[in-house]
């Protein structure tokens, strides 16, 4: 028999190295997953619930993966990039943010309740821990009333079935449904991604973002800015109708007109001499002012708004 | 009409559950006879009926001067989806929930139990009957008038109108959370009725195997949904309402193993009341409007009332459980490891999880007040702390049946081949692939169970007859169910993958060797409800076939809801998924994914869930013939004593 144990000891120490082997070699390879996905995982979609910008269909999801995509590509590694879009958008675009003061209570509340449910399966097991109680045998049926506690109790318990009720009716009569907590101002993030893509040059992307931003907040001010984003995306008659709708509502619209001043000087040439010089009429002050002036006066190209 | 009769059913029902709850205390105080308490619970019954028809007939009606018609109803509706739209929104789905309440009391109501200890336990029933109809009434009646009536409502959210699933996950869950409340009445009517053994355990366990049986199913019927229709190809994303369906499955779970061994008084009562109250308190959490969740289909005033719910059942609980007498001294020292430790350390894990799990869902509510910033927690944080606890759990699920034999140096014996599977499973896939370690050891931890199921079962299924002992059974098969969703998820989340990319007509999209060509797009519908499908081939392992995910446009709610299609197979599906179409219809972008071992998550749930059915039929059978269960052995008297569990 015991060289049977040992042969079949031998056999499980060969098998456990060999797991162990295994798992080393599963440990030791952290670049196993997608690294663009790695970091969005950890980055949290701000204009969805509880989706992390790498499982999120959203626009702004994508955009926000094709940054990190580009940020890996420039060399930076993880903690870099998100410390990138902490000092941007806030520790809330984090799904996991590091614990600290109250996400202590992460780890806290586990080990305690590990902690006390040992304690009590310790004491449940071991022996003469029942004797500690056993003085206290004589009530051990606490609560059998006799009749006239049977008649309090009574009286007590359905005084507490009609509190219960009236209560409930009572409550509900000055409440309203609560106003939904609002977390990152997703329209925000949109236009602070926008920007940073329009820094990038990355116009096409930054006009997409800023459609985004549209959807949930019409407002001319971003309209604007994407007419802009349109305009240097190559995107003339994009930018055109953008700046109409916009000049539509408020016809001496400085910006409006100055965007669709540039945006008209390769299809319809002698509108566009019109409009900037109706832009110059509405806004001599205006910073691209002395450019257009410049553009009208020797027909070159501008340097842009 | 409609309406008035509506609210006058509910009204009813609240007069019922009110002197329905006065009649069982009588009962309970003076031993008043049993059969008005029982007409008044099948009065509840019948008035949470009423109302529940009352409100499908004005679904059915389009009768849009009924508030929940009007804001959750539509002409166009398919009507399937009518029917099922009673529980799309939280009005409608409180009626269910009566119903599914109101069911459990009249079943309860009708069985013998010793007497006083029934009372007590239809009064605590009879009283959370009682607090959801007044809410129901007063605070969220789906029955008010609207004025003026529109003449068209927007339908059920669009991604409850997508999946049959919709008739059978929320009805199944509510099964299981309500039926909870059992476990948690005679937990409570123990102490008042004087009886603080262990004898309603045995009365309320196979109440609670049914409820976790459905618990269960209506888990894994939610996770193969999302699945199926959300197109994210994942199954549990950690969100709130998740959890909150995850909380009590696992202290239901914990008391439903220390039920099997005798003397755990102590735990039996706090996991019992912990289940119920966590159904209370998920309750709050997805009805309230406190969490933010992608089940945001719920808002309402409800949640200061539910909290101070919560808390008064909580009190409630705590003081009753409390107040237990002693439990008699233990006569030897139990062996350090036993069945009997096993089970505990296995609930001991299992709380430790719940209280992780709450945590992490309810943190972000701390939070706010605390800090006046948001804060989330993502799966990372699960994946760091539940994930390691419940490979644990597993590795002792394994250990334990072993421990049935009463030579310790046999129970090693026979653990030596699990043991060497699970390290050969370790090894030979970690030396083929590198899956990470948490679902390396996983994998090694599902072929230590499985193995040791099999070594178990095996006799079992050789000898022939009927078998002696069902119930057990049962239990082997729900942990071999549970096994085979453990090796699903490390399998699907380690070697999943998937890219996505925007094709024209005639390219092609590769994960590994499956690819999509995207053939053409086309459009169908109006304005209204517009659908767009992609057609691509699918070529995988050789072969070629058309499928067309879709991606469908609801005007009147905008939004926009994608239905992918799922090539499912034994070892993995393929996954694809249409995220966009330009405008001219000549691209698409497209998702592919390739999920291996899915197919074992939905596999393992189905049995595991089975299995609790067969344990409450078998258990049930074993009461009615008591004298079958005289010739088992009783598992060795351990120590009992007063600590408190968490």
């Amino acid at each position: 028999m015991r060289w049977r144990r040992a042969l079949v000891a031998l056999v499980l120490v060969m098998l456990a190295a060999a797991a162990g082997a295994a798992l080393a070699r599963s440990a030791g390879d952290p670049d196993r997953q997608d690294p663009v996905r790695a970091v969005s995982a950890g980055l949290r979609c701000p204009a969805c619930q509880g989706e992390s910008v790498a499982d999120s269909r959203s626009p702004i999801a994508a955009a926000m993966r094709q940054v990190v995509a580009d940020q890996l590509a420039q060399g930076r590694d993880r903690t870099e990039i998100r410390r990138w879009f902490v000092q941007r958008y806030g520790a809330d675009v984090l799904t996991d943010p590091p614990a600290r003061g109250v996400r202590l209570l992460l780890w806290g509340v586990p080990a305690l309740a590990l902690l006390a449910g040992g304690y009590a399966a310790v004491r449940t097991l071991r022996p003469g821990a029942g004797r500690t109680g056993a003085a206290r045998t004589g009530s051990a049926v606490p609560w059998a009333p006799d009749a006239r506690g049977a008649r309090r109790a009574w009286r007590v318990a359905s005084a507490g079935v009609v509190a219960l009720v009236a209560s409930v009716a009572i409550v509900a009569d000055r409440l309203d449904p609560p106003a939904r907590p609002a977390p990152a101002d997703p329209v925000a993030v949109a236009l602070q991604l926008a920007h940073d893509l329009e820094t990038q040059n990355r116009y096409d992307a930054a006009a997409q973002m800023y459609q985004e931003a549209l959807r949930d907040r019409p407002d001319d001010d971003v309209r604007l800015r994407l007419a802009f984003a349109q305009l240097r995306a190559g995107d003339g008659a994009a930018a055109q109708r953008t700046a109409r709708d916009v000049l539509a509502r408020e016809p001496a619209s400085p910006d409006g007109l100055l965007v669709l001043g540039l945006a008209q000087r390769n299809s319809r040439p002698v509108e566009a001499v019109d409009t900037l010089r109706r832009f110059l009429a509405v806004a001599p002050e205006h910073p691209a002012a002395a450019e257009i002036r410049r553009l009208l006066a020797t027909g070159r190209e501008p340097v842009g708004p | 009409m409609l309406g008035d009769l509506g609210t006058a059913g509910l009204a009813v029902g609240l007069a019922c559950a009110t002197l329905t709850t006065l009649l069982w205390l009588r009962v309970a105080l003076f031993g008043a006879a049993v059969r008005t308490a029982r007409h008044g619970t099948a009065a509840t019954l019948a008035a949470a009926a009423l109302a529940c028809a009352l409100l499908e007939t004005a679904l059915l009606r389009h009768d849009f001067s009924v508030r929940f018609v009007a804001e959750n109803g539509g002409r166009d509706v398919p009507l399937y989806y009518t029917l099922t739209s009673l529980w799309s929104a939280l009005d409608g789905s409180l009626l269910l929930w009566l119903l599914v309440l109101g069911g459990y009391a009249a079943l309860l109501a009708r069985r013998a139990y010793p007497p006083r200890l029934h009372a007590y336990a239809m009064v605590v029933l009879s009283v959370v009957t009682m607090f959801f109809f007044a809410l129901s009434t007063f605070a969220a009646n789906p029955f008010r008038a609207v004025s003026p009536v529109p003449a068209d409502g927007p339908g059920p959210n669009p991604l409850l109108q997508q999946h049959p699933a919709m008739g059978v996950h929320p009805p199944l869950l509510y099964a299981g959370y309500l039926g909870l409340v059992v476990p948690f009445a005679f937990a409570l009517a123990a102490p008042l009725a004087g009886r603080d053994g262990p004898g309603w355990v045995r009365m309320a366990r196979p109440w609670a195997l049914v409820a976790w049986a459905a618990l269960t199913g209506g888990i894994g019927m939610g996770a193969w949904w999302s699945y199926a229709v959300l197109g994210w190809g994942g199954y549990w994303a950690w969100d709130p309402v998740e959890n909150a369906s995850l909380l009590p499955w696992l202290t239901a779970t914990a008391f439903l193993h220390t039920t099997l061994v005798r003397g755990r008084v102590a735990w039996h009562g706090a996991l019992a009341c912990a289940s119920f109250l966590l159904v209370l308190l998920g309750t709050f959490l997805t009805r309230s409007g406190a969490v933010a969740s992608v089940h945001a289909f719920t808002d309402s005033p409800l949640g200061p009332m539910l909290l101070g719910f919560v808390l008064l059942a909580v009190v409630v609980s705590a003081v009753l459980t409390g107040r237990r007498a002693p439990e008699p001294a233990p006569t030897e020292r139990p062996r350090a490891l036993s069945r009997a430790t096993l089970v505990l350390v296995h609930a001991v894990l299992l709380v430790t999880i719940a209280a992780v799990v709450l945590i992490g869902t309810i943190l972000p509510l701390l939070t706010t007040p605390l800090t006046g910033s948001g804060s989330s927690v993502g799966p990372a944080y699960y994946q760091r702390t539940a994930v390691p606890l419940a490979v644990v759990v597993l590795l002792v699920m394994g250990v334990t049946p072993a421990l049935r034999v009463r030579d310790r140096s046999a129970a090693l014996w026979r653990l030596v081949v699990p043991a060497g599977a699970g390290l050969g499973t370790v090894a030979l896939v970690g030396l083929l692939s590198r899956p990470g370690p948490a679902a390396l050891t996983a994998f090694g931890a599902a072929g230590f169970v499985l193995t040791g199921l099999a070594g178990d079962l095996a006799p079992r299924l050789r000898r022939p007859g009927p078998h002696r002992r069902p119930a057990r059974l049962a239990g082997l098969v729900a942990h071999a169910g549970l096994a085979l969703v453990a090796a699903g998820v490390a399998g699907s989340s380690a070697y999943g993958r998937d890219t996505e990319r925007t094709l024209r007509v005639g390219e092609t999209l590769r994960v590994s060797d499956v690819a999509v060509r995207l053939v053409g797009v086309d459009r169908t519908g109006g304005d209204g409800n517009m659908a767009v499908r992609a057609r691509l081939v699918l070529t995988a392992s050789g072969h070629e076939r058309t499928i067309r995910p879709a991606l469908r446009y609801q005007a009147a709610r905008d939004t926009a809801v994608t239905v992918p299609a799922i090539g499912a197979g034994p070892l993995r599906d393929t996954y694809v998924t249409l995220l966009a179409v330009a405008e001219d219809s000549g691209t698409a972008t497209v998702r592919l994914a390739v999920n291996p071992l899915v197919g074992l998550i939905w596999v393992g749930g189905a049995l595991t869930a089975v299995s609790g059915l067969l344990a409450a039929a078998a258990t049930a059978r074993s009461r009615t013939r008591p004298a079958a269960r005289a010739d088992r052995p009783r598992p060795a008297p351990v120590a009992v004593g007063p600590g408190a569990p968490t």
